[in-house]
C-alpha cells in the first residue's frame, strides 16, 4: 500500500514550521544568512557596493572533486532523474537557453505547465536559499524537490534509485565518488550541486572594470552604472557581490495573464495553492502568486520574491518569477513607471508592494544608458554539449537467474 | 474422491494458519456456483467508466487505467508481464478485473486487504503504475466542465480525489460475470466431466472453491519465474522500486517474486500468491502471476505433473495422473467459466476526451 505521495505533504508540514521559525529569526534580526545584507535599509551605511563576485561557497559537508563534478554533470542531464524519463534537470534549464527555459512560466512535466519562470542555475551557487521564493536552504535540497515536484521532475526516490543501480556506468562512479556499493540517491543530489557550484561566471565585463579595467565599460554604461547606484535606486537591493541583497520584496509585479487564458496553466495554479498549504478559502479566492507568503504564511509577504541577482541576465529573458517582461526595456520601463507595466497593472497584493518601488522620471536617454549597463553583468554565453549518458544493462545473466530458479 | 493428507501434516498446516481444510472431503468447501448480484449506482458508476479510461489520471497523461487492464483480455493486460508507467515496465500480468469487486483481499500477493477504494488510490498513485500527485489529478478534473457535471450528479459536489476513489469502484462492480455456460447451466458433457475432476480427482477445489472459484488465500504452487523481470531494467527497475518500497530484505539481489512474503516478511510465505478467480479464462490469457503459462491445456498439464518445483511449495499438489481425455475435459471445464465479453459501451467508455482543458471564463471573479 503506497502512502508516498502523502507522506510528502506531512513532511512538508513539518519542514513549514521549521521555516516559519527561521524566518521569525529573520525578520528580528535581520538575517544570520551570510551575503544578505539589512544596510540596504539604512541610509546612514547605504547599501554594499556592486562587486566582483568571488569564489561560491563550498558546504564542508560536501567537498567539490573533479569526479564528483564529473558524475553530477551527467546526473544534470540525465532525464531518468524524474518520473517518466523524459524531464531531468536540463529540460528546464537548457544551457541554449541560459541553463533556462525561454518561455513565461517554465515547461513543466509532460502534462503539465510549470506555473513560474525556469532560473538560471548560473550563480545558483552563491545564494544562502533557493527558488524565486527562497523555499530551500541549498542546492543539496533544492535537487530532491525539483526532481520530484509533480510539474517539475515527478519522480520518487524509489524509482530512480532503483534506476541508477541498474546503470553500471553509475554503479562505477557512485563507488569511486562516495565509496557505496549501490549508487544512493541523496548522493545523486550532492553530486549535481557540485557540478551546479562549476556554473558560475566571474568575468564579465562588470568584474573586470571592478577589479581595475576602465576600459571593461563603455562611456554610456558607466552612466548607466551611476543612474543604476542613484537616480534609479537599483543598488538598494541589487547590491554587493552578486547584485542581490537575497531578501524577499514586492515590487508590484503584476500577475501573468496566462493564467486568464490558458486551462492547464489554471489546473497548475490551483494545484499550486492546493500543495503549498493554503486554508480553504485562500485556496478559493486567489488569484496570484502569493511567493513568499508560502514560508511563513504571514499576509504581509503576499507577493514577495527574492530579489534575483542580475548576473547573466543577458540570456535568461523572460524574467521575473512570472516572466512577463521580455526584454530589459520593458523591465526599466517597468520600474520608471513605479512597478506598473505598460497597461497600469502593478501586484494583486498592492498593500504589500515595497516603499522602496516609485516613479523614477528616467528619461529616454537615461534608461537606454541604464539598459546598457544592466548588459555588463553578462560575460559570454556559457554553453556545454551535453554529455553521454551511460546506459542500463541486466543486473544478472540468464544463468544466474536459472541457478537461483533451481535452488527454490 | 478425497484428498490425503497424513494427520501430522494437517496439523501442522493448521497451525500456519492455512489450508485447515486439507483432510476435507471436496464437499466441505465453498461450492462452486453463480456470482451474486451487486447493486450499483448507475451515475456514479458511469463516472467511474469515463475515469477509468481517461489518460489524464497518470501523472504524465500518457497512461490509463485500461492501457494496462484491456477490456478484451477481460481487463488483464495482454502480454504476460503488464506494461510499466512510460519510463519503466512492470514484474507481474496485470490481474483481470473482472469480478474484482466480488473479492476482500487484491493483487497476486495480496498486498491490500481492505478495499478497492484503497486499491485505486494504489493505481493512481504508485510511481511505477500511474504516478500522478491526485492533488494535481484533482486540479485537472475541475477543469473539466463534463466531469464537473457528472461528479455533480452523482452526488459527489465538485470532483475530489476521495470521489474518484468511491466512484471508479463502483464502476467496477459493474465488471461482473455473465452467461457463461456454467451459470447458465450449458456446459457440455466434457465440461461436466470436467467440473467433476475439478471437484474431485484433480483436486483444484482445494483451493479454487466458491462462486469466485477461489479461496483468496496465499499458496505457493511453484510457477517458474519469468526471467524477462530481470533480464529487461526497465521491468527490474520497476520491480525493485516495489521490493524496496515493502520493505523486502536485499532486494537489490532478489531473483525471483516473493509473492506473499512482501506483506508479512515471513519465511514460509516465500512465493505464496493469491489464489485467482477462474472466471474469464478465456480471455486473461496467458496465466498466473507472471504470465508464464500461454494456454490452458499446459495450466492443466502443469498440475497434473504435481505443479512446478519449489521447496515451499503447497503440500496439497501431488501429481494428479490424469488421463490425456481427462485433461481435455478439465480444459472444457475452465472454458465454461467464461462468459459474455464486457466490451461494450455500456462497460467501455467510447466518447472522447477533450484534447486540451478549456479555459475558465471570467477567472479573476470565479471562485477556484
Ligand atoms: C519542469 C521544469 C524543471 C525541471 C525538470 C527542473 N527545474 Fe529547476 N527550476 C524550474 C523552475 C520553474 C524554477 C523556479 C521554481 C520556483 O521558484 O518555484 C527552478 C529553480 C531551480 C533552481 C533555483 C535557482 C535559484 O536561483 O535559486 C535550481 C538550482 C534548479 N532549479 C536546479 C534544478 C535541478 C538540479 C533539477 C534536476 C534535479 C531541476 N532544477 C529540474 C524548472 C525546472
Ligand atoms: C525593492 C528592491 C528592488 C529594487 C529597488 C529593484 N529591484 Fe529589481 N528586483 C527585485 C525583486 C524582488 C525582483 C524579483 C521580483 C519578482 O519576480 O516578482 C527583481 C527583479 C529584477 C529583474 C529580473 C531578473 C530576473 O532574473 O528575472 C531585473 C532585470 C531587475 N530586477 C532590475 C532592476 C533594476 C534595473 C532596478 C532599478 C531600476 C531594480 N531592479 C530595482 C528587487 C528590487
Ligand atoms: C501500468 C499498468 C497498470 C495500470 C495503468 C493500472 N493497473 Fe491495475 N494492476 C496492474 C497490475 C500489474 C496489477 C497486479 C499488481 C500486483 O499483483 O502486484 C494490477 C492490479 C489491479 C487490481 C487488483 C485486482 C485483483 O483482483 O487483485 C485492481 C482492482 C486494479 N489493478 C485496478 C486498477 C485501476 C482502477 C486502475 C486505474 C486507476 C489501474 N488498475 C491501473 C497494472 C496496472
Ligand atoms: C494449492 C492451491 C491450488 C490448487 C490445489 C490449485 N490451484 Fe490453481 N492456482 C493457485 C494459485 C495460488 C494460483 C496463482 C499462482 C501464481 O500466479 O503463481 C493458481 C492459478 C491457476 C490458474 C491461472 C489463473 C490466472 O488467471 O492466471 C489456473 C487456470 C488454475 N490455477 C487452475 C487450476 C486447476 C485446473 C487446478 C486443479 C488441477 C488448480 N488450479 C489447483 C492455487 C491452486
Amino acid at each position: 500500500m503506497s502512502i508516498k505521495k502523502i507522506a510528502p505533504t506531512l513532511v512538508a508540514v513539518a519542514v513549514a514550521t521549521v521555516l516559519t521559525a527561521c524566518q521569525a529569526q529573520e525578520t528580528k534580526t535581520g538575517s544570520a544568512v551570510s551575503g544578505k545584507s539589512m544596510a540596504a535599509k539604512t541610509a546612514q551605511s547605504g547599501p554594499p557596493p556592486l562587486a566582483p563576485l568571488g569564489a561560491p561557497p563550498i558546504p564542508p559537508d560536501n567537498k567539490q572533486t573533479p569526479a564528483k563534478i564529473e558524475l553530477g554533470k551527467i546526473l544534470f542531464f540525465d532525464p531518468r532523474l524524474g518520473g517518466d524519463a523524459s524531464t531531468g534537470c536540463s529540460t528546464c534549464h537548457e544551457p541554449d537557453q541560459g541553463w533556462a527555459w525561454a518561455e513565461d512560466f517554465s515547461r513543466g512535466y509532460p502534462g503539465t505547465v510549470h506555473w513560474r519562470n525556469s532560473q538560471t542555475i548560473i550563480n545558483s551557487a552563491y545564494y544562502a536559499r533557493n527558488f524565486w521564493a527562497g523555499s530551500v536552504p541549498s542546492l543539496e535540497k533544492q535537487a530532491p524537490s525539483a526532481a520530484k515536484g509533480g510539474v517539475a521532475g515527478n519522480g520518487e526516490n524509489d524509482i530512480m534509485e532503483s534506476r541508477l543501480a541498474l546503470i553500471p556506468g553509475y554503479r562505477k562512479r557512485f563507488k569511486e565518488v562516495f565509496g557505496t556499493e549501490w549508487p544512493l540517491i541523496g548522493d545523486a543530489w550532492r553530486a549535481i550541486a557540485a557540478f551546479e557550484r562549476t556554473l558560475v561566471q566571474r568575468d564579465t565585463p562588470l568584474d573586470k572594470y571592478l577589479l581595475g579595467d576602465k576600459n571593461a565599460l563603455t562611456e554610456q554604461q558607466v552612466q548607466g552604472m551611476a543612474l543604476f547606484n542613484g537616480k534609479a535606486g537599483c543598488i538598494q537591493c541589487h547590491n554587493g557581490e552578486l547584485a542581490s541583497d537575497q531578501d524577499y520584496y514586492n515590487i508590484g509585479v503584476p500577475p501573468n495573464k496566462r493564467w486568464e487564458e490558458d486551462g492547464l496553466a489554471q489546473v497548475t495554479f490551483r494545484f499550486e495553492l492546493y500543495a503549498k498549504g493554503m486554508t480553504e478559502e485562500g485556496y478559493r479566492t486567489t488569484k496570484a502568486d502569493p511567493g513568499f507568503y508560502f514560508r511563513g504564511k504571514n499576509t504581509w509577504d503576499k507577493g514577495k520574491f527574492r530579489t534575483p541577482s542580475l548576473r547573466y541576465t543577458a540570456f535568461t529573458a523572460p524574467y521575473m518569477h512570472n516572466g512577463i517582461f521580455y526584454t530589459m526595456e520593458d523591465v526599466v520601463d517597468f520600474y520608471n513607471r513605479g512597478g506598473f507595466d505598460e497597461d497600469g497593472r502593478t501586484t494583486a497584493f498592492a498593500e504589500n508592494k515595497s516603499k522602496l518601488i516609485k516613479p523614477l522620471g528616467l528619461t529616454d536617454e537615461e534608461k537606454e544608458n541604464l539598459v546598457a549597463f544592466l548588459e555588463a553583468f553578462s560575460g559570454e554565453e556559457m554553453l556545454m554539449e551535453k554529455p553521454a549518458m551511460p546506459e542500463y544493462a541486466p543486473l544478472f545473466t540468464r544463468a544466474e537467474l536459472e541457478a537461483a530458479q533451481e535452488e527454490k | 474422491m478425497v484428498v490425503r493428507v497424513s494427520t501430522g501434516r494437517a496439523l501442522l498446516a493448521a497451525t500456519l494458519g492455512v489450508g485447515m481444510a486439507v483432510t476435507a472431503q471436496a464437499a466441505s468447501y465453498p461450492d462452486i456456483g453463480p456470482l451474486p448480484q451487486l447493486k450499483v449506482d448507475k451515475a456514479k458508476a458511469e463516472l467511474g467508466k469515463r475515469l477509468f479510461f481517461d489518460v489524464r489520471l497518470s501523472g504524465d497523461a500518457g497512461i490509463s487505467c485500461a492501457d494496462c487492464h484491456v477490456p478484451e483480455k477481460a481487463y488483464a493486460s495482454k502480454e504476460a508481464l503488464s506494461p510499466g508507467y512510460p519510463g519503466n515496465g512492470h514484474f507481474r500480468n496485470a490481474s483481470s478485473l473482472v469480478n474484482t469487486a466480488h473479492k476482500n483481499i487484491w493483487n497476486w500477493d495480496g498486498r491490500i486487504g481492505t478495499n478497492l477504494n484503497d486499491m485505486t488510490r494504489e493505481m493512481i498513485t504508485e510511481d511505477y503504475i500511474m504516478n500522478m500527485d491526485m492533488r494535481i489529478m484533482q486540479e485537472r478534473l475541475k477543469q473539466d466542465p463534463l466531469y464537473v457535471k457528472m461528479f455533480k450528479d452523482a452526488g459527489y459536489g465538485e470532483p475530489s480525489n476521495g470521489s474518484v476513489r468511491k466512484a471508479i469502484p463502483e464502476y467496477l462492480k459493474t465488471l461482473t460475470s455473465t452467461g457463461s455456460p456454467f451459470d447458465k447451466g450449458t456446459m457440455s458433457a466434457s465440461a461436466k466431466r470436467g467440473m467433476k475432476l475439478f471437484k474431485g480427482k484433480a483436486g483444484c477445489i482445494q483451493c479454487h472453491n466458491g462462486p469466485l472459484l477461489s479461496d483468496l488465500k496465499p499458496h505457493n504452487t511453484g510457477v517458474p519465474e519469468n526471467f524477462d523481470v530481470f533480464l529487461d531494467p526497465m521491468n527490474h527497475q520497476a520491480f525493485m522500486a516495489f521490493t524496496m518500497f515493502q520493505g523486502v530484505p536485499d532486494y537489490r539481489n532478489l531473483k525471483r517474486d516473493p509473492g506473499y512474503f512482501n506483506v508479512t516478511l515471513e519465511k514460509q510465505d516465500m512465493g505464496k500468491f493469491i489464489t485467482p478467480s477462474l472466471r474469464e479464462l478465456k480471455y486473461s490469457a496467458p496465466y498466473m502471476h507472471n504470465g508464464m503459462i500461454k494456454t490452458l491445456s499446459e495450466v492443466v498439464g502443469f498440475y497434473n505433473a504435481g505443479g512446478g518445483k519449489d521447496r515451499n511449495k503447497s503440500k496439497k499438489l501431488k501429481p494428479l495422473g490424469l488421463s490425456a481425455n481427462e485433461q481435455k475435459d478439465l480444459v472444457a471445464f475452465l472454458e465454461a467459466l467464461s462468459g459474455d465479453p464486457l466490451t461494450s459501451p455500456k462497460y467501455v467508455w467510447d466518447q472522447p476526451y477533450p484534447a486540451e482543458y478549456p479555459v475558465i471564463e471570467n477567472w479573476t471573479q470565479v471562485r477556484n
